[in-house]
């Protein structure tokens, strides 16, 4: 059964995702990330008892505590968020099949938060060796939490063996599993190194700055160079229709994987030109810069990644706009398309006023609008001035008349990345009316073509 | 439609990987565990700011402690929430769901305002100098305080309407226009809120007596300090404590008084337990230092038996819709709930480590000489 709606107006449900998931990828990995760095230069201070590289150590991790535990926590929390305003029946699809994964995810949050607050209080006042072993046991739980969610991140392109079975681990170690785990793990040290590259270039000391834009530069260059490496190899895990829809279907997502690579390119110039060559006077701007191309790549190279997953939200299982796409026979669920094709989508949507759900002459503009917004909102906007506006669309594929949107409904799966329209033929013309008055607000459908008269 | 009907379609058709009890037993014990240290920060918060704005050096000592011990207690009390908040979406789905969805920007604006909070309580903590007499940045405390009020203010209009499912199509609809702006908050009760937001204080009240104890057997801090504390935190706890039963009660009065509540026996097991810990406070109040552990366990307990006693409730209210948790759809994986359980027991054992070593720092002081 289908839940209320919520509409951000004017702009689209989907930049709620984007703003919160993509910010959330910073923090997260550089949570990951940064204190495999501190262990090692925290280890290397105290073999050369170099003072002012443990003050420098200590102010990173201070700001990594802060920057993580902030907004990352409460950023990731708030993907939940986001995905439940936007599509709840998702979610929850993904959280009952995985919820022990992410309460396992959970416990090593747990161990992360007793060990990064332990270890920035303790600094210098417990034994080198205990503190040291403390930053490990950080490090290390972080990277598992990133081996977790992985799992349930690589099952929504590749779902893998779970389709058959509907097992757990199925889902988890799915065919994407590991390239994933590996570019994510190598990309962390790019998030770790830029993060320590600007807390170095706040430094005083041309020597100690020099020093750790050095161990920055190295981390970062090295991250990206496996990062590189490993996201070939995971070009060739990915199924071939989200291969079309990434390079061929869609020009938004052929500009986002250059200006992915692109900022790959840019920062590896940054850590080669400040991080070695420049690495005594490398100041904060540069460096602030750096960071911000990284998230504009991070960006564009996750948003790559889940528009290869349309036209579902679960492959193979759930479509963009919640509907069940297919039986889920080991789990025992139906498909949901046969059924509302025959009943009718309103007739079993609670939530749609009484009036609506037999369509006359009177009420199908209103039917037409909570279908509309019912099946597209997910990722489409009902204004003509949001991202991926259907008047805008409308316009763009030549379906401006009531009969011209109702071809274009009619072969809507014809396109690789979208899901069908479903319902009944009378609701495919209630909506097809409601979208052509979008376009034009004078067209006015004919009631006896929308009643199939 | 029946509204049970749809209630049970809202669910996740794939069912449940465990039995719900378990579920649920683990919602009401994180959210135990949570709650409190969301009690700490608001309360700490508070006391910090109001200590800051005080002129003696205690006053401002503890200032310092309970802004820098609120910025640990914000950061558990969010990650000691992603547990309820999970869980509550495995057995409550229906419920959880369109509550957000209905109030929508609300949700949202919850992660706003704990962020923002966050980091004026850092502002808060790391700038201001109360030694320099610059107390400009004690605005940033009375920021993080407010915003903490209103984010708890969030949750609670959820929960709330999460539980008025007859509701739902009135409030979402007019004629035949859906309200998807989700800017509406649709209903909430103050009693309620103030049963959550009051104790705030007296956990506050035996965190202070705690580190009055816990600080004693230090030979480098001031005792006629550490005394102070205890004290000032026990009276606080006592006097929090006598409001909150009064609220309890007032909360209990406006409950829907057909779903007959008051003989229910896990509601009167929570107050025995508050009535309890009222007590102990009360005896506390002499030598505040040798009572703050008793004090601390049942202040948990306290806590725990209201936790258990919002979800009898909670059981109570949605029995009326015929909804029950135990009837959720199973799909068992054993492997899955095996991978929690285990990593489960070895994070409390990898946390034993550097809670222990931190708990003697804490005791005992410095154990190195060649701290760098």
């Amino acid at each position: 059964m289908l839940y209320p709606l919520f509409e951000w107006h004017g702009v689209g449900n989907g930049m709620l995702m984007a703003i919160i998931a993509t910010y959330h990828i910073l923090p997260c990995h550089l949570a990951t990330g940064a204190f495999w760095i501190t262990y090692f230069m925290e280890r290397k201070a105290y073999q050369e008892n170099d003072l002012a590289m443990l003050e420098f150590v200590k102010k990173y991790s201070l700001l990594v505590l802060i920057f993580c535990f902030v907004t990352g926590s409460l950023t990731g929390a708030g993907i939940w968020y986001a995905a439940t305003l936007i599509s709840p029946r998702a979610i929850s699809g993904l959280i009952h099949n995985y919820v022990w994964g992410w309460a396992t995810e959970w416990v090593f949050f747990l161990i992360e938060i007793v060990t990064i607050y332990t270890y920035y209080y303790t600094f210098g006042k417990i034994s080198r060796k205990a503190h040291l072993r403390i930053g490990l046991i950080y490090a290390m739980s972080a990277w598992l939490s990133m081996v977790i969610i992985t799992g349930i991140l690589g099952f929504m392109l590749t779902p893998g063996k779970w389709s058959e079975t509907g097992l757990f681990f199925d889902g988890f170690f799915n065919p994407s599993y590991w390239p994933q785990l590996f570019v994510r793990t190598a990309f962390m040290f790019v998030v770790g190194g830029s993060y320590a590259a600007i807390v170095a270039s706040f430094l005083k000391d041309p020597e100690v700055k020099s020093k750790a834009m050095k161990v920055a530069a190295k981390w970062g260059l090295g991250g990206l160079i496996v990062g590189g490496l490993f996201t070939v190899w995971y070009f060739t895990k990915i199924p071939a229709t989200a291969k079309t829809i990434i390079f061929e279907d869609l020009a938004f997502t052929q500009t986002m994987f250059k200006v992915a690579i692109g900022a790959g390119v840019l920062l590896f110039i940054y850590f080669g030109v400040w991080g070695f060559m420049k690495s005594k006077t490398a100041g904060p701007i540069p460096a602030i810069i750096a960071m911000l191309i990284l998230f504009v790549g991070i960006c564009a190279g996750e948003t790559v990644r889940e528009m290869a997953r349309r036209p579902y939200l679960i492959p193979g299982y759930m479509y963009s706009n919640q509907m069940i796409a297919k039986d889920m026979k080991p789990k025992g669920v139906k498909s949901e398309v046969a059924k509302f094709n025959k009943e009718g989508v309103l007739k079993n949507y609670y939530f749609a006023p009484d009036s609506v759900k037999e369509i006359d002459a009177s009420n199908f503009m209103a039917a037409g609008r909570i279908l509309t917004k019912l099946e597209c909102i997910s990722c489409h906007t009902v204004e003509s001035n949001g991202f991926f506006s259907i008047p805008k669309l409308m316009v763009k594929f030549g379906a401006k008349t009531p009969e011209e949107v109702y071809d274009f409904l009619d072969a809507l799966d014809d396109y690789n990345y979208m899901p069908p329209f479903v319902g009944t033929e009378k609701e495919k013309r209630a909506m097809a009316a409601y979208i052509a008055s979008l376009v034009n607000p004078d067209q006015k459908a004919d009631p006896a073509w929308v009643l199939g008269n | 439609m029946d509204l049970a009907q749809v209630l049970n379609g809202l669910r996740d058709p794939m069912g449940v990987p465990f039995y719900p009890w378990l579920f649920q037993v683990l919602m009401v014990l994180t959210f135990a565990l949570h709650i409190i240290f969301v009690n700490l920060a608001i309360g700490g918060s508070f006391m910090a700011v109001y200590e800051h704005y005080k002129k003696g050096e205690n006053n401002k000592r503890l200032s310092r402690f309970l802004a820098r011990s609120s910025t640990v207690n914000l950061s558990a009390a969010v990650v000691l929430g992603v547990a309820p908040l999970l869980f509550v979406q495995v057995v409550y789905d229906p419920f959880w769901y369109v509550s957000n969805l209905l109030s929508a920007w609300w949700a949202v604006g919850f992660l706003c305002f704990v962020t923002a909070a966050f980091l004026a309580l850092y502002a808060f903590y790391l700038k201001r100098n109360p030694e320099s007499g610059m107390q400009g940045f004690g605005f940033f405390g009375w920021f993080t305080f407010g915003l903490l009020l209103l984010a708890g203010f969030t949750m609670h209009l959820l929960s709330v309407q999460f539980l008025e499912p007859e509701k739902w199509k009135l409030w979402y609809l007019s004629g035949t226009v859906m309200n998807t702006s989700g800017t509406t908050i649709y209903d909430f009760r103050i009693s309620r809120y103030l049963h959550f937001i009051i104790p705030s204080f007296a956990i506050t009240g035996v965190f202070m007596m705690l580190y009055g104890w816990f600080f004693s057997t230090r030979k480098d801090m001031d005792r006629d300090y550490l005394h102070w504390v205890a004290v000032s935190g026990a009276k606080m706890a006592l006097w929090a404590t006598l409001v909150q039963i009064i609220i309890g009660f007032w909360w209990l009065f406006d409950l829907p008084k057909n779903l007959s509540f008051t003989s229910n026996i896990f509601l009167w097991i929570g107050v025995i337990l508050g009535v309890i810990f009222f007590l102990i406070l009360m005896a506390a109040q002499k030598a505040p230092e040798k009572y703050a552990v008793i004090s601390a366990l049942f202040a948990f307990l306290a806590v725990l038996g209201m936790s258990v006693s919002r979800e009898v409730l909670r059981m109570v209210y949605l029995g009326k819709f015929n909804y029950s948790i135990y009837t959720y759809k199973l799909n068992i994986h054993w492997g899955s709930t095996a991978l929690f359980l285990l990593t489960f027991v070895m994070g409390i054992v990898v946390m034993a480590y550097p809670l222990m070593v931190a708990w003697k720092l804490g005791r005992y002081g410095s154990t190195t000489e060649e701290g760098a």
